[in-house]
């Protein structure tokens, strides 16, 4: 990762009032990488989501996109920027088209094939003529896309963007922010409350609790770590004495929960075995996101 | 620029409201101009059937014979002269200033409808401007682009400004063509007095003189537009902070409704003067009628809508660009 | 065409803005700065055309064109309604036609003031519609409002009566040509002087003016000349108003009962 940071945060606070709600944040997205940014509703996503963007100004920090400083060198910034927030809320008395129209008349820098182009590329071109009013909320989030590619932008900020849609349509939508992010080579951040969402079509994730990231990593460190196994053995107490001896177990519902270790699992199953105990079920377990959040925050007892 | 307000000026146009507008004034003006023949024919029938050019020949001896008491003051005199040669006008012309052309009409309309109806209806186009876009959660992607917001406020200004001033053209415009139906369209030409100043109980009549009615249909439209400007401009500030339109129109129906009882009930309570909405009645300057309040002058109400009007901008325009939005 | 709408509807908005504009700024130009300037100029008549008569029941109304000075206005009559007034009521007495009075008459106004006024339009609608044109002129010539007769000797009063007699002659000539059937009631002159020392010079004077008035209303064919000479000739002050010029209402009773009493109605007009 040589190359320059489509977008650069750097210690960035909001305040309300005395009451501090975004506390420090700093990271960089790369072009070419779709980040998670991934946090329960509250923690302070959308909120960041808004300042990364110019909605909302920050007590202190920077935003850099494309090199270029949000606060002082605004219109250069948004000329980089695409973005979805909250939900994709365009103007439902004007045509699809003409809400493009609209948009693209606001950045004099793009021209009119470029309307077009988006167009096929969320591939609504048969009902791009009909008014907003008329479309079902796949429409409206693809549409809500398409104004966002319209200036070519090196960062796509897509605030749940599979919020709302059936499971085709979530399913069409990883794809495409997977295709923009893979073949135009743009850097895609996309915030969820959804674990499960952010882990098929992310690169890196960075989790937020309380106005704070307690974590940024790639998927595959952050789930492979935060895996378990589930042991349902016979009879139980033996076994989580055993396997209290490699590693940390903990009882739940009957059965026994250890971390995964790809290279050590075989080990202490064969062990189990060899001590005469019987193995019914064991399992990898993927954390759910409450899960994860206990064991990021519960043990360290922030706040 | 220009593109951003084509932008607004699409918005506004697609959201039907200027159509809803001319709907309105095209409805309400058969039903003044109604109401105006019925009144024209109640004088008429006042007047028994004597020949109105009899009865305006008897005002003009009247008048010939006050002027020609000695004990007259000089600028009653010249006011005298003038009203005599506005009769003499009339007469030698065959205008029966008793029976109303359609530029009269339009002249009686827009005075008495420059402190409400008017008002009313620019308020209508003005209210969701901005509170349209923060309820509708458009504003997140209108403020996204590559421009400053200043500029966004700015064109969505403009395009009240061209707005109110098609309004008004049309407001002319239909009451002009609807009532032309019924009182014909000429006396255009037709002198009005015009001039007047109060100082304290005194009506002062050396400023008087005669226009002819097209100049005098066109300063009062100039100012029925200036007052449209102003309420438009107060009610942009009030989108601007709020989200909600109905809150908007709520606070400026109340405020203008406010204003046409505090007119009628203000002349002891001498600041109230400061406040808009006294002020809106900017034609009666011209036709010479009693200001609300004692020191009300046409450049004192210009004056003061013109401190609120730029006051509402600085407001809308600085809360604007700072604002967070959520 | 939803385009053009929108294209057309601004380019009419950013007119209208200058439109109202100039409106505003010629509302500042002209409250502010014409100074009272006469703008009348720019009102000037600029057609000329006789209104036509208003052909409603000739047979039914008598109309009363009243022409001329105070006397005919009713200046010293506390009730306002001078010789006209009563004139009119022992009018009505007599006829039940309705009676359609103009009173055009102008205090102060001299015979050459009056030639000014006959030839306005709405005068001149009045005298062609007139069934009874009645008239009073040449006090102020000659009296100049009440004190000039002392000062003057005969040579001027010879001046002045010739320059009235011309003016007399020319709207005699102005009202027949306007109407020519309708009767001309001339009220002459009295003298208000008659009491004081020198009335046998004062009143030898009106004489002579009422003398060639009634000569010159002789010429044209339905003008009378009223004398009200006589009327006022004794007890001069119980029928003159306190300035001692204009008559009270008794004397303005007697100039209408005269007058009235000249004015003849057919069978089928009378009550």
């Amino acid at each position: 990762m040589s190359r320059s940071p489509a977008l650069s945060v750097k210690n960035l606070r909001k305040s309300i009032g005395k009451k501090e709600i975004i506390k420090g944040l700093s990271f960089e997205l790369y072009p070419g990488e779709v980040f998670g940014f991934l946090g329960p509703n509250g923690a302070g996503k959308t909120t960041t989501i808004r300042m990364l963007v110019g909605l909302i100004k920050p007590t202190s920090g920077s935003v850099h996109i494309g090199g270029k400083n949000v606060q002082t060198e605004f219109g250069e910034a948004m000329k980089d920027l695409g973005c979805i927030v909250e939900n994709p809320e365009l103007y439902p008395y004007l045509t699809g088209w003409e809400n493009l129209e609209h948009f693209a008349r606001m950045d004099s820098s793009i021209p009119e094939s470029r309307l077009k182009e988006v167009v096929d590329l969320v591939d609504m071109g048969n009902r791009i003529h009909d008014r907003v009013s008329t479309y079902s909320l796949g429409m409206r989030q693809r549409l809500g896309i398409a104004q966002a590619l319209l200036g070519h932008p090196k960062l796509l900020i897509l605030d749940e963007p599979t919020n709302g849609l059936d499971p085709a349509g979530i399913r069409e939508m990883r794809e495409f922010i997977r295709f923009l992010a893979e073949k135009e080579k743009l850097c895609v951040m996309v915030s969820s409350h959804l674990l499960s969402e952010i882990q098929l079509m992310c690169d890196r994730v960075a989790i937020i609790s309380k106005g704070s990231i307690i974590r940024i990593d790639t998927v595959e460190a952050l789930l492979s770590e935060q895996e378990r196994v589930v042991w349902n053995a016979e009879p139980l107490d033996q076994a989580k004495h055993l396997l209290g001896k490699v590693t940390k177990v903990s009882e739940m519902e009957g059965k026994l929960i250890t971390l995964y270790d790809e290279d050590q699992i075989g080990n202490w199953n064969r062990l189990l075995v060899n001590a005469g105990i019987e193995v019914k079920e064991m399992r990898t377990k993927l954390p759910a996101l409450e899960d994860l959040f206990l064991e990021l925050t519960g043990g360290e007892h922030i706040d | 620029m220009t593109k951003l307000v084509h932008n607004e000026l699409l918005k506004l146009f697609r959201k039907k409201r200027l159509f809803v507008i001319i709907l309105i004034v095209a409805a309400l003006v058969p039903l003044f101009t109604y109401a105006q023949y019925q009144q024209a024919k109640t004088t008429q029938e006042k007047l028994g059937n004597a020949d109105w050019r009899t009865k305006l020949q008897q005002e003009i001896v009247d008048t010939q014979n006050r002027l020609s008491s000695s004990r007259l003051q000089d600028d009653w005199r010249k006011y005298l002269k003038i009203r005599l040669a506005q009769q003499q006008y009339y007469l030698d012309h065959d205008i029966n200033p008793q029976a109303p052309g359609a530029p009269t009409f339009m002249r009686v309309f827009v005075e008495n409808s420059i402190t409400l109806l008017l008002p009313l209806l620019v308020m209508v186009a003005a209210a969701d401007l901005v509170s349209s876009e923060a309820s509708g959660g458009t504003i997140k992607l209108l403020l996204t682009r590559p421009v400053k917001r200043w500029k966004i406020l700015l064109s969505k200004y403009i395009a009240l400004l061209l707005s109110v001033s098609f309004i008004v053209t049309a407001v002319a415009f239909l009451s002009y063509t609807i009532s032309g139906v019924v009182f014909g369209y000429g006396g255009w030409d037709m002198p009005l007095l015009t001039g007047f100043s109060t100082k304290g109980e005194e009506l002062l009549t050396d400023n008087v003189h005669l226009i002819p009615q097209w100049q005098y249909v066109l300063m009062e439209f100039g100012l029925v537009w200036f007052v449209c400007l102003v309420v438009g401009t107060l009610t942009f500030m009030l989108s601007v902070l709020l989200r909600s339109t109905a809150a908007v129109m709520g606070i400026m129906l109340a405020a203008l409704i406010a204003g046409a009882i505090l007119s009628n009930m203000v002349s002891s309570w001498e600041s109230a003067k400061y406040l808009f909405m006294v002020n809106l009645a900017l034609t009666d300057y011209i036709s010479g009628m009693a200001t609300p309040i004692e020191g009300m002058t046409l450049g004192f109400s210009l004056s003061v809508l013109l401190a609120w009007a730029a006051g509402g901008l600085i407001i809308a325009f600085a809360v604007f660009t700072k604002r967070d939005v959520y | 065409m939803k385009k053009k709408g929108l294209s057309l509807i601004t380019a009419l908005s950013i007119l209208s803005a200058f439109l109202w504009l100039a409106g505003l700024a010629w509302v500042i130009q002209d409250q502010f700065f014409s100074a009272g300037s006469q703008s009348m100029d720019t009102v000037k008549p600029d057609r000329d055309q006789t209104p036509s008569i208003p052909s409603d029941g000739k047979s039914k109304k008598l109309h009363i064109a009243a022409l001329g000075d105070s006397l005919t206005r009713g200046t010293g009559d506390p009730d306002g309604k001078g010789y006209i007034g009563y004139l009119k009521q022992e009018l009505a007495k007599k006829t039940k036609k309705e009676i359609e009075l103009s009173n055009s008459a102008i205090k102060g106004q001299t015979s050459k003031q009056l030639l000014d006024q006959v030839s306005q339009q709405q005068i001149k609608r009045q005298i062609k519609g007139a069934d009874i044109i009645l008239l009073t002129i040449g006090g102020n010539d000659l009296f100049r409002g009440g004190q000039g007769l002392q000062q003057l000797n005969s040579q001027a009063i010879n001046q002045t009566e010739e320059a009235y007699l011309n003016n007399l002659k020319e709207l005699y000539n102005e009202i027949r040509s306007l109407n020519k059937t309708g009767t001309i009631y001339h009220v002459g002159l009295y003298n208000p002087f008659s009491d004081m020392e020198d009335s046998k010079k004062t009143s030898s004077i009106v004489r002579k003016w009422n003398y060639d008035s009634a000569n010159a209303a002789a010429a044209f064919p339905n003008i009378i000349y009223v004398p009200t000479f006589d009327l006022f000739e004794l007890h001069v002050n119980e029928y003159l108003f306190s300035d001692h010029f204009h008559p009270n209402k008794e004397g303005y009773q007697l100039i209408g009962e005269r007058t009235a009493s000249l004015i003849h109605f057919s069978e089928e007009e009378k009550k």
